[in-house]
């Protein structure tokens, strides 16, 4: 039997992924020891296996086959637009992607007016004020800290995930415009989908149970 | 070696050289040569034509991936990004008088400006048939049986052609009266396999409840030829769903006769983003590559377009592919060629030529080396080059060097 690859979004997202898998033994005991610095981690009983990826990274390991399947989140999906299949949504992971600002922003938004949108998500952005709000902007990428960009003056409104709004409170900003929910989603490789299309029905299946 | 930026190609097309081109070569005439077999026509249509050839109705590349330019009369013209359009045109100027079908094939370069940093090439070797005005269900297996019979010529053992069709979905979304727009939005759902938002939207829309539930067990409809009857079942009273359904099965009886219905699964989740395609899809899939290696289908209303009219059907393989994934599954493309070395000193050269031309008349392919280099080199060569034999002729005396 061919191993199935799984890439894996480091951090608290692989953690809750590989928590489901466990519940139908779909797990990696090697994956447990955080101190290993290995790669590649191997259930040689289900003929798995895993590696930690960079968000963003995900969906490429999928679309190119490097992996059978990937977990990611819903924003990354829509930024990097792969030709991939997104076949679950796993539940955990939920948060907004939203436009925010401060409150004085909110009637640059009513019109069609030229404004600034600072964001880590660019493709999300152009494609909300363009094909879905008609407004012209000027996008400018960022890499973290988006909230700074309107309260440095580099930005009239951002584009960016908004789990509690606390950090945005914090800082007089507030959501000014909801663009979609997001939350962790299960991609896989069309190829696999297809020539693996038992086993991978069968895992899609089972996690649906669990969820 | 000094640097020198003159050097660097591109991003995105690269030099073939080597054993490399010459596996390729191999492969590219091994395939024409098995299409051409079945009484296919060679044709080559221009690199670049008018830009409108391409545009949103006609084409399959996004406009924006097209390599545009002017010439002197400030005409747009395209680097084409795909043969169908080009070769469609071009048949339907020349042969559509014809009562009978045409059937093409052809080998060429297509160019897509696609964006960087994604490990594609902008520059791939693309082998393709069309077959124009035919539009039974024969027409349908001959292709899916071609493309079969490609990929075993090409080495491939482990493969799945997977066949969808348009037309189903497309009689289901007629029935419940589902806009234009709304269909878009749903075949993106049900292409990406994307289940919860499929449902979801399925769930807003204002639709018969049969159709909603025949729409939401599109995942479903992904396997053997079983789940054919299951679509079937679902879709009760739909005329065009049901003569869609109904010729999938005449195809797979017809597979079955040709003895490649164990290659062929389907998929009727398979929806293309093309509005151009009438009837049946299809891919092939194998391991070691993360896309589709053939991909093919059924427009009718292409040859409209260019004012002609007739049934058209064709696939495509990208032969960079194709090598890629022989690779991965270290499957070796069989080169099959004859090599030597002839070297000689000064006084020797007519025997050398002697001796080349009669290796030569033997389809030996020949190369001539003086002997300047030394003997260490020369084998080098002949390794390099899988050189089976190496001749030295020193003062008109010929021997052969051991390799």
């Amino acid at each position: 039997m061919r191993y199935l690859t799984f890439a894996l979004t480091k951090g608290r997202l692989a953690d809750k992924t590989l928590e489901l898998l466990e519940k139908n033994g779909l797990g990696c005991k090697e994956m447990e020891d955080k101190k290993s610095r290995k790669l590649i981690f191997v259930n040689e009983e289900k003929k798995l296996k895993f590696f930690l990826a960079k968000g963003p990274d995900v969906p490429t390991y999928v679309e190119h086959g490097a992996a059978d399947i990937g977990v990611t989140g819903k924003d990354i999906i829509m930024e990097e637009n792969r030709n991939i299949f997104e076949v679950l949504d796993l539940g955990f992971g939920k948060c907004r992607m939203c436009v925010c600002g401060p409150e004085e922003a909110r009637e640059k938004l009513r019109h069609h007016e030229m404004i600034r949108v600072a964001s880590k998500y660019p493709l999300i952005a152009k494609d909300y004020f363009h094909n879905k709000k008609h407004q012209t902007v000027d996008i400018i990428k960022l890499n973290g800290s988006i909230e700074l960009a309107p309260i440095v003056g580099l930005s009239d409104v951002i584009v960016d995930i908004v789990e509690t709004g606390a950090t945005l409170r914090e800082n007089g900003l507030s959501v000014l415009e909801e663009i979609c929910p997001l939350s962790a989603r299960m991609v896989v490789n069309q190829v696999s989908m297809r020539l693996e299309a038992e086993r991978i029905r069968k895992i899609i299946n089972d996690l649906k149970e669990v969820i | 070696m000094k640097t020198n930026s003159l050097l660097h190609t591109p991003e995105g097309v690269r030099d073939i050289y080597g054993d490399e081109l010459q596996r390729k070569i191999s492969l590219e005439e091994r395939l024409r040569e098995r299409i051409r077999s079945f009484g296919y026509n060679d044709i080559e249509t221009p690199s670049f034509e008018y830009f409108d050839i391409y545009s949103k109705e006609i084409g399959t590349t996004p406009s924006k991936e097209i390599y545009k330019f002017f010439d002197s009369e400030n005409n747009t013209l395209a680097l084409r990004p795909d043969f169908t359009p080009g070769v469609v045109r071009s048949a339907v100027k020349y042969f559509m008088e014809d009562e009978l079908p045409k059937k093409l094939v052809y080998l060429g370069n297509t160019f897509s400006n696609r964006s960087d940093l994604q490990g594609k090439f902008k520059e791939v070797t693309e082998l393709g048939v069309e077959h124009l005005g035919d539009s039974a269900v024969d027409a349908d297996a001959e292709m899916i049986y071609m493309s079969v019979c490609i990929l075993k010529t090409a080495g491939l053992k482990d493969f799945q052609i997977c066949i969808g069709t348009e037309e189903y979905f497309r009689g289901l979304c007629e029935a419940a009266g589902i806009e234009r727009e709304e269909r878009f939005v749903l075949s993106e759902h049900i292409r990406n396999k994307n289940y919860f938002g499929m449902l979801d939207f399925i769930e807003s829309l204002d639709i018969d409840s049969d159709i909603k539930n025949a729409l939401s067990s599109f995942s479903d409809f992904a396997g053997d030829a079983e789940v054919l009857d299951s679509a079937n079942e679902l879709a009760k009273g739909i005329e065009r769903s049901e003569e869609a359904i109904a010729r999938l099965k005449r195809l797979y009886g017809l597979l079955r006769v040709y003895g490649v219905d164990n290659y062929v699964s389907f998929d009727l989740g398979m929806l293309s983003k093309r509005e151009y395609y009438t009837g049946i899809v299809f891919r092939a899939y194998t391991f070691g590559t993360g896309d589709a290696i053939i991909r093919g289908g059924r427009y009718d209303n292409l040859l409209e377009k260019f004012g002609g009219n007739g049934a058209a059907i064709g696939f495509t393989v990208v032969i960079d592919e194709l090598m890629n994934t022989l690779s991965a599954q270290h499957i070796d493309i069989a080169v099959e060629e004859k090599r030597a070395i002839v070297t000689y000193d000064s006084t020797s050269l007519s025997e050398a030529v002697e001796l080349a031309e009669e290796l030569r008349s033997k389809s030996i392919h020949t190369e001539m080396l003086s002997l300047d280099f030394t003997e260490e080199k020369l084998k080098e060569r002949a390794k390099e080059t899988h050189v089976s034999t190496l001749y030295i002729i020193k003062n008109g005396e010929r021997e052969e060097a051991e390799l």
